[in-house]
């Protein structure tokens, strides 16, 4: 525990000096400007569309971050040799990807934290009530992008490449979306051997058409056993994802 | 084979909530069922990124934009005004079956817009709301609204329509469509009360200069000798 704690904390000092706090920024600059069309142009739907934009954009630069630190984590710091001198030390491989994969979560969370703080800040002060939960719209968003880090951390270990990674990532982001989408064609599919293999397809995608709070917030809270099974999914994903991450870095030579 | 134990468990984990997390998840229309319009790209894109939402937002700026006829991607027909009000209000609900606002909107255009008396069209939609967004309870009345509309019976309409036009949920529009429906039969003071509360809301300040050129009107035509 007294080394992934050790990686943790410098893998989260790194981030937090460096790329993580400029997102907060340009996430400022987006939210203003969303608030600024959204007055303008939704007339009585004012709040409504900055509560979306602003969640929105939260997620979308949390998670350009998350696979833009996860996918260069382990891959830079083997390209820059860092990775020999570490390993050189009493550090398990496991401790190590751990160690990192946590200490860029909690940078990315971090700064979703102060985006949510400065969003939900700016629907008090205008007064724009509305309803649902906030928290768990930014629960079910952090949750997303845990998901999608341990994924792109896997893609980036068993693909060798930055670019591959990140273009894996963002496509696997946008097949989990379409997951409902995908049961739907594999219902109407005539053929049984298509229907199983787009029904496999959805189940290895992350299912993030059902773990959306954020497009759900106005048709009201969901019940307990969602956001129970929503956790449980969460965490059993970035499980396997990270186990096997683990499995892919213990079988590389240095 | 440690790992790959975990990575089992995981996933294991993972497939057996499954099932919950799918069956207490708010349920959307296919976006195959999204009407088709110059926007169905911009739709399709923004919900694959996850943005369903800001999507509806979006498509609900541009069922304004429309309505106010500043929308160049699509134009009427001669003699067919407004005939894309439907579909863009079903884009939006499709979109987002809980936009609440959108479903009164796309009827009260409907209904009572400049005398477009698509009543069919209008209630339409409002079963739609029924059924896709049950627990709103202005869609009911203002079907009943609409029945008696389509009966011809402004007057019970209206009896209607006056306590839903202050309602927060109803739309601005409904304000609108409510002294015009007064001016059209003839009760005038009533017209004009709604107009200066219009005038009176910073809120609509867009509506001020139509306000202002309807209060004149009004004013004019209720000097006349009947």
């Amino acid at each position: 525990m007294t080394t992934i704690k050790a990686i943790f904390d410098y893998t989260f000092r790194e981030h937090v000096r460096h790329k993580v706090w400029l997102s907060a920024a340009l996430f400022g600059l987006v939210l203003l400007a969303g608030g600024l069309v959204a007055s303008a142009l939704a007339q009585d739907e004012r709040a409504r569309m900055m509560l979306d934009l602003g969640l929105a954009a939260n997620e979308l630069i949390a998670l350009v971050s998350v696979i833009f630190l996860t996918v260069h984590l382990i891959l830079q710091e083997i390209e820059s040799r860092a990775v020999f001198l570490i390993l050189s030390h009493p550090v398990k491989r496991w401790h190590y990807l751990v160690g990192r994969f946590f200490g860029t979560l909690a940078a990315v969370g971090l700064a979703m934290a102060a985006m949510g703080l400065v969003h939900w800040g700016m629907l008090k002060l205008f007064g724009w009530g509305t309803g649902g939960s906030y928290l768990l719209a930014w629960l079910c968003s952090f949750g997303k992008t845990a998901v999608m880090g341990s994924l792109a951390l896997l893609l980036s270990l068993a693909l060798t490449s930055e670019a591959a990674a990140m273009a894996f990532s963002t496509f696997f982001w946008i097949l989990g979306h379409f997951s409902a989408e995908m049961r739907f064609v594999a219902e109407k599919s005539g053929n049984s051997l298509l229907r199983t293999g787009i029904l496999a397809f959805s189940h290895v995608a992350p299912d993030f058409a059902h773990f959306n709070y954020r497009d759900a917030w106005h048709a009201g809270l969901p019940p307990a056993s969602w956001m129970a099974a929503g956790a449980l999914y969460a965490l059993g994903y970035c499980a396997a994802c990270l186990a096997l991450a683990t499995q892919v870095f213990e079988q590389k030579e240095f | 084979m440690r790992a790959l134990g975990v990575a089992a468990l995981g996933a294991g984990l993972a497939l057996a909530v499954s099932p919950a997390l799918i069956r207490g998840a708010r349920k959307f229309p296919p976006l195959s069922t999204l009407p088709s319009t110059p926007f169905s790209l911009q739709d399709a894109a923004m919900a694959a990124a996850g943005l369903r939402a800001a999507a509806a937002d979006l498509a609900w700026i541009e069922l304004l934009q429309y309505s106010a006829g500043g929308l160049t991607e699509l134009t009427d027909a001669p003699g067919r005004e407004f005939e894309y009000v439907k579909p863009l209000t079903e884009r939006v609900v499709r979109l987002d079956p809980s936009f609440h606002r959108a479903y009164l909107y796309g009827a009260g255009m409907l209904g009572w817009f400049r005398n477009l008396q698509r009543y069919d069209d209008a209630i339409d939609l409002l079963q739609q709301g029924l059924r896709d967004d049950p627990g709103e309870p202005l869609y009911a009345e203002y079907i009943a609204a609409l029945a008696y509309q389509k009966r011809g019976d402004t007057a019970k309409a209206l009896e209607i329509l006056e306590p839903l036009a202050d309602d927060p949920r109803s739309p601005v529009t409904m304000k609108e469509i409510l002294a015009n429906l007064y001016k059209s039969n003839g009760e005038y003071a009533k017209a004009l009360a709604v107009w200066e509360a219009i005038l009176d809301d910073e809120g609509q300040s867009s509506q001020w200069p139509r306000a202002r050129q309807q209060i004149a009107e009004i004013r004019g035509l209720a000097r006349k000798p009947k």
